[in-house]
């Protein structure tokens, strides 16, 4: 009797510390947690709002509706090849003005003005015409537009006639729509959190518990009274827990083992994931909002810019690099609509390098974007891309997973030491073909011949060796 | 006495389901937007300035990925001599010339830079058919069109400072990287023709050139 007591007690006192432990364990990690969502958050841009674009009517260009003709497609294709790349048929200016309404504001007659200047506007620039002249002058005093003396005079013509009254189904930008995005999937909003679905449980509980004592309590001396017993002293809670405790040790017994081996398994469960941003159960890994909801769907997928434009030091340094604003002002100065979010998100590349998509120049604030780093290594790990990239010839995919098509970055892989020695050991070393490794590798093979089977990997030429990353 | 306590023991029942139960369901769902623990912060986040961090010193908020210095350049780098003018593209035309001589590994080297940095836009075989050439407003020239008879020192002038709708590729390649392409551009380009090139050179020696200042070093 007295060793299962002793056990009992032993138990009860296990799980109390048990109790203690993963309450401190909880503590530590709630404390932890709130640094970091301090640091995520301080990081964080205001909240993105993002309405639906409506579809751009292009109202204007229905005064060129009717000016359909033979002439204006030759028109069409002489403009596409020589004056698209610096001049658009909106109001948009690229490199020389757009061309909106440019018969009103012209000299007249508009066709002749027009042809001589396409042809040869130094010229006219040098004939003293006042219209070049303020041209010039708007243009910061510089006239950056090419001679096209090549052109025919019929060419000119149907190109002439083209600029006046181009028609609205070849018109570029504007009858692109903005309507036809893809789906944009809103996620569901306003779910409670379960924690606060549990704090709130426990706290209702415990009222109930508390009313529902003294009830008892007053029932039973009541109960007594008419029997004829002593009256109960009231209890304080802690001593009637122990009290109720001790008069269902076996209950309390079986529930206590198993809160205690749901809670070492989560705990085990829960140190799994300690700093690791990519949940093993789930298989889903950090996906932050970004600033921008830049997509690498369309960018690397549908438009297949390689990796490397945008990530362009990876090659180069030990960081694959996020690219300055400069390098998405290299395309995003002339494409001024997504296929998805219409002008909205790319207003915010306008924003941050000061561009003014009305006039083509950079003349407001700067505002630096602050992308969230999706991909983190800890300090004590020394991770080198160029060393990967270019001498292990790795591809990109093999970490970040397929990119290609990701609308919102996502860590693909965990990014822990196991997973990254797992690749060590079995990734082999290519050496051939590099006439610098020629006699190493030779060498190699010979002085290991079977140590490390057929396979000449990172792992035996030192891959995993500690100080290899940490130091 | 056992009787009054079976509320309890249906309640501290309860209380274990509900704490499962919820404690389950906490775990298995995941918010996208946050990390996840981490332990230590401090062994994550380094006290010393990395690449894109933003760090709050007292009052002041210093960002890494700042422009270098006024009046600074970095070490081993030649500034490139010819402005972002009309003139200077005429004068880069005539004088600069490519320094790295073209071998086979060359224009190996170009035909992968190509491929990063400019197809794109321009298309594998350079005839301005890129995917996003096609999304621009105008899409780029053709190197045997348009830009047939284009001197490597446009051609640099313009990776260099970007022309038109191409935006400056300086940032992005360093001008060993940048005369490697003009190699690649100019076997885009195909055979020249001779006679254009010479006229235009001639023209633009008598009208151009008397009026532009000394490069800028």
């Amino acid at each position: 009797m007295k060793i299962v007591n002793k056990i009992q007690k032993f138990l009860f006192s296990y799980i109390t510390f048990c109790y203690f432990c993963t309450d401190i364990f909880v503590i530590i990690m709630s404390l932890s947690c709130l640094n970091t969502y301090k640091i995520r958050y301080n990081s964080m841009h205001n909240n993105l709002s993002h309405f639906s674009l409506k579809p751009f009517i292009s109202a204007v260009f229905l005064l060129f509706a009717f000016s359909f003709n033979v002439k204006a497609q030759d028109g069409a294709k002489i403009f596409k090849q020589n004056c698209a790349v610096c001049h658009a048929l909106t109001d948009q200016k690229l490199t020389g003005p757009g061309l909106l309404g440019v018969a009103g504001r012209v000299p007249k007659p508009e066709a002749e003005w027009l042809t001589k200047w396409i042809k040869n506007n130094n010229k006219v620039i040098a004939s003293g015409d006042a219209y070049a002249k303020t041209l010039v002058a708007n243009n910061g005093g510089t006239d950056a537009m090419s001679e096209f003396e090549f052109l025919t005079d019929d060419e000119l013509k149907a190109l002439v006639a083209y600029v006046i009254a181009p028609p609205v189904d070849v018109t570029p930008l504007t009858t692109t729509t903005v309507g036809n995005a893809g789906e944009v999937v809103e996620e569901a909003k306003g779910a409670i959190d379960p924690l606060y679905l549990l704090l709130g449980s426990i706290v209702l509980l415990a009222i109930i518990v508390g009313a529902l004592r003294s009830v008892r309590h007053s029932l039973a001396n009541s109960f007594n009274k008419t029997e004829g017993k002593p009256e109960v002293p009231e209890m304080t809670f802690g001593q009637e827990i122990k009290h109720w405790m001790s008069g269902h040790r076996r209950l309390v017994g079986v529930f206590g083992i198993i809160i205690l081996f749901v809670g070492m398994k989560s705990c085990w469960n829960a140190c799994y994931n300690l700093g690791v941003y990519y949940d093993y159960t789930t298989q889903k890994g950090y996906k932050p909002e970004q600033p921008i909801k830049f997509s690498h769907k369309i960018h690397a997928g549908d438009n297949e810019i390689a990796c490397q434009y945008c990530h362009n030091t990876v090659e180069k340094s030990r960081h694959a690099g996020i690219p300055s604003v400069n390098v998405c002002m290299n395309c995003h100065k002339g494409i001024q609509k997504g296929p998805q979010y219409g002008e909205t998100e790319i207003q915010k590349i306008y924003d941050a390098s000061g561009f003014n998509p009305k006039t083509g120049t950079y003349d407001k604030p700067e505002n630096p974007l602050k992308w969230i780093k999706v991909h983190t290594l800890p300090d004590h790990v020394y991770f080198n891309h160029s060393q990967h990239v270019v001498v292990g010839k790795q591809e990109c995919a093999t970490c970040h997973g397929d990119l290609k098509k990701m609308t919102v970055a996502e860590q693909k892989t965990p990014l822990t030491m196991k997973w990254c020695i797992e690749c060590h050991r079995k990734t082999e070393v290519s050496m051939e073909g590099n006439a610098y490794y020629d006699k190493i590798h030779k060498a190699l093979k010979e002085k290991y011949k079977g140590q490390f089977g057929v396979k000449f990997t990172v792992e035996s030429i030192g891959g995993l060796e500690c100080a290899k990353c940490h130091y | 006495m056992n009787i009054s306590y079976k509320n309890l023991k249906l309640i501290t029942c309860g209380t274990f389901a509900v704490i499962l139960v919820a404690g389950f369901t906490s775990c298995g769902k995941k918010d996208l937007n946050s990390p996840g623990f981490e332990f230590m912060p401090d062994m994550y986040r380094s006290p010393s300035v990395e690449n894109y961090g933003t760090y709050i010193i007292g009052d002041d908020t210093l960002n890494s990925a700042m422009l270098p210095v006024k009046g600074t350049i970095c070490r081993g780098f030649i500034p490139y001599a010819y402005p972002n003018t009309v003139e200077g593209y005429e004068q880069a035309g005539l004088y600069l010339k490519n320094p790295i001589a073209l071998t086979p590994q060359v224009e190996l080297d170009g035909e992968a830079l190509y491929g990063k940095f400019c197809v794109h836009c321009h298309g594998a075989a350079g005839l301005g058919d890129g995917k996003v050439g096609a999304k621009l407003p105008g899409p780029p020239p053709a190197y045997n069109g348009a830009l047939k008879d284009l001197p490597e020192g446009k051609i640099f002038h313009s990776i260099t400072y970007g022309k038109n709708s191409m935006g400056n590729h300086a940032s992005i390649l360093n001008t060993q990287e940048r005369w490697t392409l003009v190699h690649y551009v100019q076997k885009l380009q195909g055979p020249k023709t001779v006679v254009a090139d010479s006229t235009a050179k001639a023209v633009l020696t008598a009208t151009v050139v008397e009026k532009i200042p000394s490069p800028v070093h």
